[in-house]
């Protein structure tokens, strides 16, 4: 009998695994993706939509209007980001407290396990000499119009920069162990340690029996069946509400699958006279950090995709095609964030197959217009010949379907992350994310993970405080 | 060439579709040229087993269709992003589905040795450095 089964390893399955296992808990970690190495992660773009994500690539929600990215790999969605880690401010912890009721949202109460994720991981705000041309030419149109822009920062500790290595590289894995993914920076070590982690085990059921849980799965096809005193999903919006659905608890929890958010980004190419490269180096250093885009409800990125991810965006077929992927070194690439409205929902159907509805609001529209207009100012600005503006939403931060409340009618999981009615069920993942924050959500589940761990590590008798938690 | 997952007459299809979306333009090869599609299976070998079944079934219908016909249907989910209906969101996953498997078999390093023309990345000047300890 284990203490704790924790299903997921991405940002929160991660640092909750490490906590337990370094304060000395026996600890079963379930994931149903491979583990994956910087030796071994995919090293072709097709190869890494085939290898490193559910369905093989894409999800659609269920009008096909937007497309979800959701990884399955040891490291979940850490893999594949940039790692970009910011906290978050007043506004959207307000908005969550609005939202939820708990009240101890706040940057005060979050700082001292934000301070100790930050600790943990190696980080570095971006310079100007870190900018290629695509963020040169962002940042000079953004002070010439006004708009304030700010350095990224990013969980990474040695990219090779300088001897000429180009970060896009690791939207497929980290090929170097530099980006701080919940692998590298949390479960490569404890791995070697001896965690016990199983892959390629998919959660298929979940039964509470109060005293203890039993978690049914597919391993590599095959069925296996393990018991702990204690469960912590974190399996993301889709995986943690879709395990919770398949096990029968949406009777109990009406608000299961509700909320659900993702941030919709909208990609523009500019088409300039000169050769921008703009997948080359660090291609992602700066963004849009203006109160006023903040308040209009969304950010400007200043990004790039690779050759076929940026095919499938803004080139539709023959000789139009042709003419936009000819250019595709002389393009620059801005995109629009839309803090959207939490409208969505997450279901799953009578096959299990997850089924989600995220109808883009009224709302959602303007602010993704009114982004969309600032970036074809940016671009003209600075000289853009033509402008090609992608009208597929893509949804990475998938946020909500489990959300976090006081009201059992209206969330899932209570101020202390236990599924609302029993004791031994935890959730700490982004699938409590009361509304969609505007900021990158990656630091805030870990510094969540990290509350939940202490609060866990201080409660369990059994266990033995480790002195190095956190370190 | 063969496939595990895709029947051949999938697969020709597949060819037919990626030489209307790609035609031989310029220096840019037809999509059939590069022969992409050997690597194939490495792609769809991951896609969980209905919507293998699935794809194979509507290639299957696809074939039988005259050119003038597939274009026309092409055209109608290149343009479907606002079209409402019921076929809409078929259409919409159709033409992301299809282009996908066409733009990962064409814009790759795996490109079988037996193409001697200028890769597609290479035209593109998509030069990716990987720098590995």
């Amino acid at each position: 009998m284990y203490d704790y089964i924790i299903i997921g390893t991405g940002p929160s399955g991660g640092n909750i695994a490490h906590n337990l296992f370094k304060a000395g808990a026996n600890i079963l970690v379930l994931e149903a993706g491979k583990l994956m190495t910087k030796k071994t992660f995919p090293r072709t773009e097709a190869d890494t939509s085939a290898r490193l994500y559910w369905g093989g690539g894409i999800e659609f929600d269920a009008e096909a209007k937007m497309g979800f990215l959701r990884t399955r790999v040891v490291g979940g969605t850490s893999i594949v980001n940039q790692c970009l880690l910011d906290r978050f401010d007043d506004i959207a912890l307000n908005d969550w407290i609005d939202e939820s009721g708990v009240k101890w949202f706040s940057q005060e109460h979050l700082a001292p396990f934000y301070d100790k994720v930050e600790n943990k991981l190696s980080l570095h705000t971006f310079t100007p000499e870190d900018m290629n041309r695509n963020a040169q030419l962002f940042t000079q149109s953004c002070d010439k119009l006004g708009v304030k822009w700010g350095a990224l920062r990013k969980g990474q500790n040695d990219c090779a920069h300088e001897r000429g290595n180009d970060c896009m590289a690791c939207l497929g894995g980290c090929h170097r162990d530099s980006k701080q993914s919940s692998y590298a920076g949390y479960l490569r070590d404890d791995i070697a340690e001896g965690l016990n982690l199983q892959t390629e085990t998919e959660v298929t059921q979940i039964e509470n029996n109060g005293d203890t849980v039993t978690v049914y799965a597919l391993q590599q096809g095959k069925a296996v069946t393990f018991k702990a005193k204690n469960i912590i999903l974190a399996g993301g919006a889709f995986g943690t509400t879709k395990m919770l659905m398949q096990s029968g608890f949406k009777k109990q929890l009406p608000a299961l699958g509700k909320n659900f958010s993702t941030h919709p980004q909208f990609m523009s190419f500019g088409l300039f006279d000169e050769e921008i490269n703009a997948y080359k180096g660090y291609f992602q250093t700066v963004a849009s950090k203006d109160p006023n885009l903040r308040t209009k409800g969304y950010k400007l990125e200043n990004v790039f995709a690779p050759p076929i991810s940026a095919a499938m965006l803004f080139s539709r077929t023959g000789t139009y095609h042709q003419e936009i992927m000819r250019n595709y070194t002389r393009m620059t690439c801005i995109e629009v964030a839309v803090r959207d409205e939490n409208a969505g929902e997450i279901k799953v159907d009578n096959k299990g197959k997850l089924t989600i509805d995220k109808p883009f609001t009224d709302q959602d529209k303007t602010r993704r217009d009114s982004g969309r207009e600032l970036i074809s100012n940016i671009l003209t600005n600075e000289g853009a010949k033509k402008i090609y503006a992608s009208s597929f939403a893509v949804g990475l931060h998938l946020m909500g379907g489990s959300v976090i409340g006081t009201d059992p009618k209206r969330s899932v999981v209570d101020p202390e992350f236990r599924v609302h009615g029993y004791n031994n069920m935890f959730v700490a993942d982004s699938s409590i994310y009361p509304n969609a924050p505007g900021i990158n959500p990656s630091l805030t589940i870990m510094a969540l993970a990290q509350k939940l761990s202490e609060q866990l590590i201080g409660t369990t008798h059994d266990i033995k405080v480790s002195e190095q938690l956190g370190a | 060439m063969t496939s595990k997952y895709l029947s051949n007459s999938a697969l020709k299809t597949i060819n037919r579709i990626g030489d209307m979306m790609i035609p031989k333009n310029g220096e840019f090869p037809a999509f059939s040229e590069v022969g992409g599609l050997e690597y194939i299976d490495e792609i769809v070998s991951y896609a969980p087993p209905a919507d293998i079944k699935d794809l194979n079934l509507v290639l299957t219908i696809l074939a039988f269709m005259p050119n003038f016909v597939l274009r026309w249907l092409l055209s109608k989910m290149e343009n479907s992003m606002e079209s409402t209906g019921p076929l809409a969101p078929i259409f919409r996953m159709l033409d992301v589905g299809l282009r996908g498997l066409v733009f990962s078999c064409y814009y790759t390093e795996k490109i079988p040795a037996s193409y001697k023309g200028k890769k597609p990345l290479d035209i593109i000047g998509f030069d990716l450095t990987r720098v590995e300890d």
